[in-house]
């Protein structure tokens, strides 16, 4: 007969404070085969551990129960301490009074207590059943994959390959180099953007260890943690990048004109494009869609003889060419190519967009004059639409009055009711710019409450108060177009208490921080889920950030939520040491607690086989029969097939039938 | 009542009363703590734009401080237009124009509205038009219409079925205006 | 075509000669108009909306099932009747306690809200249903060559999403522009074109401070765009300007004079009516606006 020992956890006062503890113990203690019930103020403590130590090396219990808080952070820690007592770490349960009790129903105090018997009885009731269990290994792959190669998903590529590992860097972009290659300056201390980011991306083109894959994105993951196997498509560029020196010279010659993503609209690129002059790698990529097919000549069709030279008529882009790299009668594969990658681990690091302009009709988005902040960080780039020359869209002239509108989509129940955290400080910053440069510029910004949490950030602040740029309390609310492409600005100054109108001549949007687009299908492919805000969702908020729920895919940077590149840097080189440790350690555990088939009881219908998520189930043929079979490595112990069988072969460790029933049972009574 | 007045001296925050918001709420202003203060709502306000003293954002915050006396020597809430520019613009979607509304409804439990809204009232039981000009008659009869417009002032059913309505509704128990049952009274006049 | 005609107190009672404008220019124009015999006040916001929510939405309801009787929309010309209705028709729709509530006061007269009508405002209603041609074809006079300044009026924007006909940018309207330039004019953008005239509830807590609104926009409409008339889409803005004028003459706040009809009466005139029946009350000069248009 079991001899379970039951150990009931006060939390300080977080169980205490709802929960009568003694009551509960005494109930714990007449319960069947319960051989011992104690409390103690901190269960998971090195005393109170040693309570469970000493009652399992004294002969007294055979089980444990822990009634604490939540198994998604302690449990590792007290099946440590069965462990090292003597008993197999797998005969210990625990009962969740906290999080599911105590907090729950902290008004209710009689509730709450009866509410603890009932969830103790239930971990006692499976404890009966409880059975031994061994840990198993699995070797690592020693590489690992990193989707998204802005600044967090080059520092994570560049951390990896330098502790050996071989690193694969998907971007869907031709280049890498991520929004972050689109600013001017840098808060807190304005390095110029190009020259810090530069030399890092050009660090990444060229490490032995990283495999670039730009112009790409994640098609399938399929295998678990220590062995993903991921399809890669490589989007079809239609240029020979083998051949490809990027010269420009297809670029130049080519006649069509489209909206140029990379100076946020403001001006146009070709259809033919290289996406930044400095990125990595530096290749052109043919924009199908906007292609004009000159000469009415498809691609991958073979070019029309000249009558008279009889030599063959090339598109301009082809002709320019020097090195064969733009070859339109090639027959290209419009779906691209699809790379397959064996990784131990997996990093997201996709990013975030800035929000359009558009949806804030109040603010007269219809205006050229009325920019977005990313839109201004172009403007004021050397690489941007007007050559770093200080001019507004709509008549090339220098702005004299700016105004600075804050929380535009942030903070926002009809867009996003998160704060997109840097918004502040890049406002700031593109003041500051812009007023020391041209200090006779009035500026003028709006702001709801001043966020500027961080180092050096409030002492930045201080200093754009020093250079003149006039900061007023209260959201606007309205822009009105004024003739001569000006703009009335419209809002209530709470410090003033009074209404006010601004006329400017150029209005900044501080538009909101958004997830990426496709962010939330990258997630669904992975297994991780997005929070209500649409970004990628982590395992704990303080203290396993990098981390989440699937082990073995980290995440970092603006995929996780809105952060300034520092922060964004910080964590990315985290998730990069969280990702190396199993990459490292060379194998990892995996617990037990997965599914079992019993073959004799197995009538091969393969219900089991459809159902499985981690397609850890195969049919395999045994003495002319059909079999279920399940992958140790790859099962992840969900218990889709065990409840789904329809003979009852099927077994998961950890919730046997007879353990689950148990509960049941007690739960109900 | 007395007249608009703005806030003066010192606000005793010990004085306010919790209870407020949670009446506003009951009344119509359900989104109310939604609020962050924001001023955008303020920004888009006529009632800013002419200088009154509170006005939606203001009324807000005053609301959730719980200073019912400072709101109800105040007159500014009956000069709300309900233009509902505030409820356009409002990221929050606390609804403003619909908890100034709702300040009205407590007012008006606490007797503190002004007399044209007494009269408006008056006149909507009396005629079923909250403005009624008994001679206007004459008026449209010199544009070629006939004397009275085809509503409760033409069909004594009609405004009896109004009058049943309000008879039946919360302002029957406020006792604010005397609720007979009469026929189109001649007086009203806003 | 036919639709219920919401008359609205301050039409009926203070401009009837918008009331006769809308029994003039809708039928000229194919629509057969329905009486809604019985009607109330809308409520205005001032009353019943200002006691409790269940009140408001019943006298609401109750003017809904008139024409929901009858299988009707109802249009009417004042913003403030429009609000006052789409908001109440908003809550009902969307509140079914509310709704049961309302109809177990509706029970009482034997009528019950059921939310199959809509609330429409003229302009809108005729830009939907008829669109700017069609209007163009009826017209006796036409207003080439006069410019129109606009006051759409603050209830036929916001909130947008209580109405059902509505513009697609309620801060850039163009339904009143374009419907007055299918009469042929040419309509002015003035920076103030979106603020309020102060007309309503702030007229009657203080007139100076709603006084103050509308020589603001008076004066930017003059400064901007200098029309031969101010055109509104909603009574009540169209009383303000009306009768705000002569004040502001007499205060010295302004110097000038503009003439103001509503979007109806202008129609009106434009089809061919009797301007003492559908313009005959305006204070602001529109004789002379109306004779300059019929000598063209």
């Amino acid at each position: 007969m079991p001899r379970i020992g039951v150990y009931i956890c006060h939390c300080g006062e977080n169980i205490a404070g709802a929960v009568n503890v003694e009551e509960v113990r005494k109930y714990a203690e007449q319960l069947p085969e319960v051989a011992i019930a104690r409390d103690y103020l901190f269960m998971c403590s090195d005393p109170g551990q040693e309570l469970i130590k000493q009652d399992i090396r004294a002969g007294l219990v055979d089980r444990v129960v822990v009634a604490a808080c939540t198994p998604r952070t302690h449990e590792p820690i007290f099946r440590e301490a069965v462990a090292e007592a003597g008993l197999n770490k797998y005969l210990f349960e625990m009962a969740n009074i906290r999080d599911q009790d105590s907090w729950a129903h902290w008004h209710d105090k009689e509730g709450a207590t009866a509410k603890a018997k009932k969830l103790v009885a239930s971990a006692v009731a499976k404890a009966a059943f409880l059975e031994p269990l061994e840990d198993r290994f699995v070797e690592v792959t020693p590489a690992a994959l990193v989707v998204g190669g802005g600044v967090a998903g080059m520092f994570a590529a560049l951390d990896l390959a330098g502790m050996g590992y071989q690193v694969y860097l998907v971007e869907k972009n031709p280049s890498i180099g991520g929004n972050m290659a689109k600013l001017d300056k840098t808060f807190p201390t304005n390095d110029c953007s190009a020259c810090i980011l530069t030399p890092v991306m050009v660090r990444v083109g060229t490490h032995p260890k990283i495999k670039l894959l730009t112009y790409s994105e994640v098609e399938s993951v399929e295998g678990s943690f220590g062995n993903f196997k991921v399809k890669v498509r490589r989007k079809q560029t239609y240029i020979d990048w083998d051949k490809c020196t990027g010269c420009g010279d297809c670029v130049n010659a080519c006649p069509a004109r489209i909206p140029n993503e990379f100076n946020e609209g403001m001006d146009n690129r070709r259809a033919v494009y290289i996406e930044f002059p400095q990125a990595v790698p530096k290749k052109a990529v043919v924009d199908l869609e906007h292609c004009l097919n000159c000469g009415k000549r498809t691609i991958g069709t073979a070019p029309r003889i000249h009558s008279k030279t009889g030599k063959p008529i090339l598109a301009p882009c082809e002709r320019a060419c020097k090195t064969g790299a733009c070859d339109r009668s090639k027959a290209y594969d419009p779906e691209g190519e699809i790379i397959e990658l064996a990784v131990g681990t997996i990093i997201v690091t996709t990013g975030y967009r800035v929000m359009d302009k558009a949806p804030f009709k109040e603010y007269s988005p219809q205006s050229p004059n009325v920019v977005t902040a990313m839109q201004l960080e172009r403007i004021l780039s050397a690489t941007g639409p007007t050559a770093g020359h200080f001019e507004r869209p709509s008549d090339k002239e220098k702005p004299k009055t700016i105004a600075f509108v804050s929380c535009v989509g942030s903070r926002d129940k009809r867009h996003h009711t998160y704060c997109s955290k840097v918004c502040c400080m890049y406002m700031l910053k593109e003041a500051r710019l812009i007023k020391e440069k041209y200090p006779e510029t009035d500026i003028y910004i709006f702001f709801i409450d001043v966020r500027t949490a961080g180092k050096d950030f409030e002492e930045y602040y201080n200093y754009c108060r020093n250079l003149g740029i006039k900061m007023l309390r209260g959201r606007v609310g309205g822009v009105d177009e004024l003739p001569g492409d000006r703009l009335r600005v419209r809002a209530y100054d709470v410090d003033l208490g009074a209404p006010v109108e601004l006329e400017a001549d150029l209005v900044v949007l501080a538009t909101a921080i958004e997830p990426a687009p496709g962010l939330a299908e990258l997630g669904r492919k992975l297994g991780i889920t997005c929070g209500s805000e649409g970004f990628l969702k982590e395992m704990h908020t303080k203290l396993y950030p990098v981390e989440t729920p699937v082990r073995g895919v980290y995440i970092a940077g603006c995929a996780q939520g809105p952060k300034d590149i520092p922060e964004a840097v910080s964590q990315a080189r985290a998730a990069s040491s969280a990702a190396a440790v199993p990459l490292t350690f060379g194998k990892i555990v995996v617990e037990p607690l997965i599914s079992e088939v019993n073959q004799r009881k197995c009538s091969g219908c393969g219900t089991c086989e459809k159902l499985c998520p981690y397609s850890a189930i195969k049919l395999v043929e045994d003495k002319g029969r059909l079999r279920s079979h399940i992958d140790e490595a790859l099962c992840a112990g969900c218990g889709v097939c065990a409840a789904a069988c329809p003979s009852g072969a099927i077994t998961l460790h950890g919730f046997t039938n007879a353990q689950i029933s148990a509960q049941i049972k007690a739960l109900a009574s | 009542m007395s007249e608009m007045q703005a806030v003066t001296g010192v606000v005793n925050l010990s004085a306010g009363d919790p209870a407020l918001a949670g009446e506003i709420r009951e009344l119509g202003g359900a989104e109310l703590l939604e609020c962050i203060q924001c001023a955008k709502c303020a920004a888009a306000c006529p009632m800013v734009l002419a200088g009154f003293s509170f006005f939606n954002k203001k009324v807000i915050h005053a609301i959730l401080l719980g200073l019912r006396e400072e709101l109800l020597d105040d007159s500014s809430i009956w000069a709300c237009q309900s233009c509902n520019r505030c409820t356009e613009v409002c990221p929050r979607e606390v609804n403003p124009f619909e908890v100034v509304q709702a300040m009205r409804r407590v007012a008006i439990r606490e007797f503190a509205l002004p007399t044209l809204s007494v009269e408006g009232l008056k006149s909507l039981y009396d005629t079923g038009h909250a403005v009624y000009l008994a001679g206007a008659g004459n008026t449209r009869a010199k544009v070629g219409l006939p004397e009275k417009p085809p509503s409760t002032v033409a069909s004594k059913k009609a405004l009896q079925e109004l009058q049943t309505i309000i008879r039946n509704s919360a302002l029957a128990d406020l006792g604010i205006i005397p609720m007979g049952e009469t026929g189109v009274s001649e007086t009203c006049e806003v | 075509m036919k639709i219920g005609f919401f008359v609205g107190c301050n039409t009926a009672f203070n401009r009837p000669d918008l009331e006769q404008a809308v029994r003039y220019a809708l039928p000229a124009l194919g629509v057969e108009l329905d009486n809604l015999d019985g009607q109330s006040c809308c409520p205005s916001w001032g009353t019943l909306p200002s006691v409790d929510v269940a009140g408001w939405c019943a006298v609401g309801a109750r003017n809904l099932a008139l024409a929901e009787e009858k299988g009707l929309d109802i249009v009417t010309v004042c913003g403030s009747c429009y609000g006052s209705l789409a908001e109440a028709k908003y809550k009902l729709d969307h509140d079914p306690e509310l709704k049961t509530r309302v109809n177990e006061l509706l029970r009482n007269i034997g009528r019950e809200y059921k939310g199959t009508s809509q609330v429409r405002l003229a302009h809108y209603y005729l830009d939907h249903e008829l669109g700017p041609d069609r209007i163009r074809e009826a017209l006796k006079y036409k207003l080439d060559g006069f410019t129109i300044a606009l006051q759409p009026g603050c209830h036929s924007l916001w909130p947008s999403k209580v109405y059902f006909d509505k513009e697609e940018d309620t801060f850039h309207p163009r339904v009143l522009k374009e419907m007055c330039e299918a009469l042929g004019a040419t309509v002015g953008y003035y920076t103030r074109l979106l603020d309020c005239c102060g007309m309503g509830a702030m007229r009657s807590a203080d007139m100076e401070k709603s006084f103050h609104l509308v020589e603001k926009k008076l004066v930017s409409m003059k400064e901007e765009v200098n029309p031969d008339l101010l055109v509104t889409g909603c009574s009540s803005c169209l009383l303000q300007f009306d009768t705000a004028q002569k004040f502001l003459q007499k205060d010295k706040k302004i110097k000038f004079e503009i003439p103001v009809l509503h979007y109806m009466q202008l129609l009106a005139l434009c089809l061919g009516a009797d301007p003492e029946q559908v313009a005959g009350l305006a204070e602001t000069n529109v004789r002379s606006f109306i004779d300059r248009v019929r000598k063209e």
